[in-house]
């Protein structure tokens, strides 16, 4: 198989500087492109700097907001995950990324985890999203895409993994900090993320690509030092600290078959007991019966107002277009006549397994 | 880099060479990278400056280790001919400080020019039996009187020179001295931005001898030099390893008041330096405004100081 090349845009954008940053991101593409790059990611709200406030409002966009679809139109021939407010029919904001591919937005996902403590303020400015689910590529092989704190929280490179994705991809606005002699290059957070990135491959068996940026927002200082990690857990590549740079990195998808073929912890996960698991410890939190815990119980559900309104939403005459079940064999679900299982909010409480086709 | 980690051997207990003394004590605990901590502030600098539309800094050069530091920190960032250093010297102030900023300004070969504030300061408390400005209520004025005015007047200098100059005044408090307040408000914690606010003053020499400061002024008692003889630890009762650590320990690692004495800490020493931290928090802090509107600055009204349109033009 020929080796997929990844390009590593390591950048430091201009707060608040939307055309600013489209035109680096254009110019970024086109150099990832005669590099010979077939997968470009670029960091979390690459096209907005990441310590906005209440500057967010003025940088939105809708997912289908031209500016982003001109960026989207420069795509052909590539995979691009870029990152940006987004703003939802009903004006919420989201710090999303989407990835991009034959000029048009294919998938978008909402950062799930907002970090409000510390140095972070997120949730005083942003929405979380509500859905996590891999998706279907130009590159042959499904992608999990999550946002910096996602990947903070366990569950969320074990369900995209288990949702099917073999490159688990998170773009990162991650501040430096901590500085002290002890930590591995002397900065604690790099320490952190390189051990959970490590981690999360090591577990998962898949490759895991991050693209934190760098640069100064007010106060903070983003270190960089983005990573593609194969498989097995073993960094492949790893750019310098600080410094703004493309970064080209190959790998092998066949990595992953090989990985999981001599170390098939994948095949071993218990999804189902997981489940149950969660199910007893949420009841007893709540202090409610079992059967009663779960949030949105199969086929009682009420229209979700919470629901994001976008065009991938459960919208029952459409399919999502993203090619989540193209892989495999199996057929696509047919959006015209059946929900699409990865619509139902609660899929756990249907079957407690993964019945999308994959 | 490997100059950087070079000096650093200084700040050890030093292996190497045995004779030599240690130029300063520095807590194993506060020790940093310091060639990640350099890179930091400097691309901080410029940050700063390049976003607010200003090529060009200016520091007010005291002789000491802090102010020391961001010199050679601005230096680095923007190279040492868009600096300005501006030595404020004052009748008591001791000769050794102007000969120290010196030694600095020939070394890095920036700008640099002497505003005496003598003229200034003693226009206002009268000198030599003459009443000044403030009157008789000036003439009997307390010595932390008299400093927080000589401060306040070095920064008002300072101010005006930017202008002339066209750069961005940089500040040189550490955190050691801001988290126990000893500073004057409006004095020298004025500044358009701070490179070195987060490091204690253990790690101020510690990056000070990484970056080369002259060994003289890394060694020396550090002193708001006020008024002659005086000095910051005599003046505060610790020494700064020891304050520094137990503030690390209290503020960054929030260990309760039981933990800090069990790691050794005497009773006094912590129910002192959390008084002072607490009474000092308003100098940390923008001043409340009453809310009375729908948005109001500081409070509901939240835009970063830097963005497209805040530039110079």
């Amino acid at each position: 198989m020929q080796p997929l090349r990844i390009a590593l845009a390591q950048l430091a954008p201009r707060l608040g500087g939307l055309e600013e940053n489209l035109a680096r991101h254009r110019a970024l593409l086109a150099e990832a492109r005669t590099g010979g790059a077939r997968l470009v990611v670029f960091p979390e709200l690459g096209l907005t700097g990441y310590q906005l406030q209440d500057l967010a409002a003025e940088v939105a966009m809708r997912h289908d907001d031209p500016r982003l679809l001109r960026l989207a139109a420069e795509t052909g021939g590539l995979s691009a995950v870029v990152s940006f407010v987004e703003e939802a029919d009903d004006h919420r904001l989201f710090i999303s990324a989407a990835l991009l591919e034959d000029g048009d937005v294919q998938f978008v996902h909402r950062k799930l985890f907002l970090p409000t403590y510390g140095l972070f303020d997120e949730r005083r400015f942003f929405a979380a999203g509500d859905k996590l689910r891999a998706t279907g590529s130009n590159l042959g092989v499904r992608l999990g895409i999550g946002v910096c704190e996602d990947f903070w929280h366990m569950a969320v490179a074990e369900t995209l993994a288990l949702d099917g994705a073999e490159v688990l991809i998170n773009v990162s606005s991650s501040p430096g900090r901590d500085l002290a002699a002890i930590h591995e290059v002397g900065l604690g957070t790099a320490a952190s993320w390189r051990t959970l990135m490590r981690t999360y491959a090591q577990l998962t068996t898949c490759f895991v690509v991050f693209c934190n940026r760098v640069g100064t927002d007010e106060t903070i200082t983003f270190w960089g030092g983005s990573e593609v990690i194969g498989p097995s857990g073993d960094a492949i590549f790893t750019a310098p600290l600080f410094d703004e740079g493309l970064h080209f990195v190959d790998i092998e998808l066949g990595d992953v078959r090989r990985q999981r073929i001599g170390l098939p912890l994948l095949r071993d996960e218990r999804p189902e007991l997981h489940l149950r698991e969660l199910r007893r410890i949420l009841a007893e939190r709540t202090d409610m019966a079992l059967d009663q815990a779960s949030e949105a119980p199969a086929g009682r559900e009420s229209p979700d107002r919470g629901e994001a309104p976008d065009r991938w939403a459960a919208q029952d005459d459409e399919a999502p277009p993203d090619r989540w079940a193209a892989l495999g064999g199996q057929a696509a679900p047919d959006g015209r006549t059946g929900r699409d299982p990865n619509a139902i909010p609660n899929r756990w409480t249907v079957s407690g397994g993964n019945d999308a086709g994959r | 880099m490997t100059s950087d980690e070079n000096a650093d051997g200084n700040a050890e207990p030093d292996r190497l060479t045995p004779a030599a003394e240690p130029m300063f004590e520095l807590p194993p605990e506060l020790a940093i990278d310091t060639a990640v901590a350099r890179r930091v502030m400097v691309g901080f600098i410029r940050n700063q400056l390049h976003q607010a539309g200003f090529e060009r800094a200016l520091v007010g050069l005291s002789g000491g280790i802090d102010s020391a530091l961001v010199v050679y920190l601005v230096s680095e960032a923007l190279g040492a001919e868009k600096l300005l250093c501006v030595l404020m010297p004052y009748r008591t102030s001791s000769a050794e400080s102007v000969d120290h900023a010196r030694l600095v300004t020939d070394e890095l070969g920036c700008a640099s020019e002497i505003v005496d504030i003598s003229p200034m300061v003693d226009g206002y408390f009268g000198r030599d039996g003459e009443l000044g400005a403030g009157g008789a209520a000036a003439r009997e004025a307390s010595q932390l009187r008299r400093g927080n005015v000589m401060a306040r007047q070095r920064m008002s200098v300072l101010y005006d020179r930017s202008v002339l100059w066209g750069g961005l005044v940089v500040g040189t408090g550490n955190k050691t001295e801001s988290l126990i307040g000893y500073t004057t408000l409006f004095g020298d914690s004025a500044c358009a931005f701070n490179p070195i606010g987060d490091l204690y003053k253990s790690q101020v020499r510690q990056v000070a001898a990484a970056m080369g400061v002259p060994e003289e002024i890394i060694r020396k008692a550090p002193s708001a030099d006020l008024w002659p003889g005086q000095t910051d630890e005599a003046e505060a009762g610790f020494t700064y390893p020891e304050l520094d650590r137990l503030l690390f320990w209290m503020i960054d690692k929030r260990r309760t008041d039981e933990e800090l004495v069990a790691m050794g800490f005497p009773v006094v020493a912590i129910e002192r330096v959390k008084r002072l931290v607490a009474a000092s928090e308003f100098k940390r802090q923008v001043p409340p405004v009453a809310k009375l509107g729908p948005r109001t600055t500081g409070v509901d009204y939240l835009y970063p100081r830097r963005r497209p349109g805040s530039a110079r033009p």
